[in-house]
């Protein structure tokens, strides 16, 4: 994988730190969140944490000694989860999923694979669809948990997939 | 004995006071001639001396400022119009309209980074890449003069001076002393803090504080809460010509 060419701005102290300007701060939050996007499509990351002692290196900057705190990530962060691309995942807003495909995307892809292979009717578990041998190679490879429950009950509301759960494993059937 | 004036006195001195009231006439309008074939000449030696050196003037950037000088010095402008002979034989008229679209283009592609003033060479660097290297070579006084002539369009195109160092301001207000002041005490560094600002003028509290949060307010400088004593750090992107700060150009 090629390495990730961070923007200008990364590289300018005063983006670390959110603008107490209202114009300014909303130019910083768009620049933010197209990165952090850009960044997790790039890397195939799928959570981000807005806890600032997790130094990713997409919030820490070791060259200029500038980190995002812990307010700066939880509004960049919120600021995709408004535009569909990113979603928390507590209440307390500490992990967060990022969407650089939306759901409905990702829906998409599940389904077309399940008809590819032919496995509507027969019930698979989480660890089939992410790390099972059919999807070796594919978008689905190494999708996290958390990922694949908020696709599967966005199918489950389109009547396309039932997920039932027993012994603490979570099953499903498509359909 | 002196003589009183008589009726042909009278008509003597308004004879003589026609004939110098005609000979005067002609004297001016011959004067006038002249200069009108004078200027004539003029202008066709100029014109001459232009289409001559055409190629030269718009290839050469050194020889076209030399051009201008020389135009400046005996009243007449070459860019007045985009019609006179000048634009014409020149095509001038084209080489500075697009320039002028060009800089206008860099300012407000910058402008929600830099609070609309632009560092003179990232400027010329956005103005070189956008136009290619196949395109004739501009210089700083190109771009000032093509500024001059936005200044029309209103706008607030115009020039501000750091120390020795050029802004290119595309909004409208002044940049006041104070402001002026903190900028160039930012320019090596690229940032100051509020004591530093008041160490290095002697300013009351208030003024410092003024100052820092009129610059904040207008975009001009930003904010940076995390500098290595844990005092706020205000930068200002128009003073990074070294590229940290810079305008995608577009393809």
């Amino acid at each position: 994988m090629t390495d990730f060419a961070f923007p200008f701005f990364f590289n300018y102290p005063p983006y670390f730190t959110l603008q107490p300007v209202k114009e300014t701060r909303q130019r910083q939050i768009d620049l933010w969140s197209d990165l952090i996007l850009r960044y997790c499509r790039h890397n195939k990351e799928y959570t981000l944490s807005s806890d600032p002692a997790d130094d990713s290196p997409l919030f820490y900057n070791k060259r200029i000694e500038r980190r995002l705190n812990r307010e700066a990530r939880i509004i960049f962060l919120s600021e995709l989860c408004q535009r569909g691309n990113a979603q928390w995942l507590d209440k307390s807003q500490q992990q967060c999923l990022i969407l650089w495909k939306k759901l409905g995307e990702w829906a998409d892809v599940l389904y077309s694979f399940i008809r590819q292979f032919g496995l509507q009717d027969s019930v698979m578990t989480l660890d089939e669809l992410s790390s099972g041998d059919d999807v070796k190679g594919t978008e689905l490879e190494g999708v996290p948990n958390a990922l694949l429950l908020e696709v599967i009950r966005l199918l489950e509301a389109q009547g396309k997939a039932q997920m039932f759960s027993g012994d603490g494993d979570v099953g499903v059937k498509f359909s | 004995m002196r003589r009183r004036p008589g009726i042909q006195g009278l008509q003597r001195t308004v004879q003589a006071r026609d004939q110098y009231k005609e000979l005067g006439k002609n004297v001016a309008e011959t004067k006038l001639e002249q200069m009108r074939a004078q200027m004539a000449s003029f202008k066709e030696h100029l014109e001459e001396f232009a289409l001559k050196h055409r190629e030269d003037i718009r290839k050469d950037p050194v020889f076209r400022a030399q051009f201008h000088t020389m135009c400046a010095n005996i009243g007449v402008d070459p860019l007045a119009s985009n019609k006179g002979v000048w634009a014409q034989v020149l095509g001038f008229g084209d080489f500075y309209y697009e320039l002028g679209v060009q800089i206008v283009e860099a300012c407000l592609a910058s402008r929600s980074l830099n609070g609309g003033l632009m560092d003179m060479q990232s400027l010329m660097r956005y103005v070189a890449t956008r136009r290619g290297s196949k395109a004739d070579p501009v210089t700083e006084d190109d771009v000032l003069r093509a500024i001059d002539k936005l200044q029309v369009l209103g706008g607030g195109f115009g020039v501000v001076r750091v120390g020795d160092r050029r802004l290119v301001r595309s909004v409208p207000g002044e940049l006041n002393t104070d402001k002026n002041q903190a900028l160039l005490l930012a320019q090596g560094r690229g940032h100051i803090s509020k004591r530093q600002l008041t160490e290095a003028y002697h300013w009351e509290e208030p003024r410092v504080v003024e100052t820092l949060w009129s610059l904040l307010k207008e975009g001009i400088a930003m904010a940076d809460d995390q500098g290595p004593d844990g005092q706020r750090l205000y930068w200002f992107p128009c003073l990074e010509s070294s590229g940290s700060v810079q305008v995608d150009v577009p393809a």
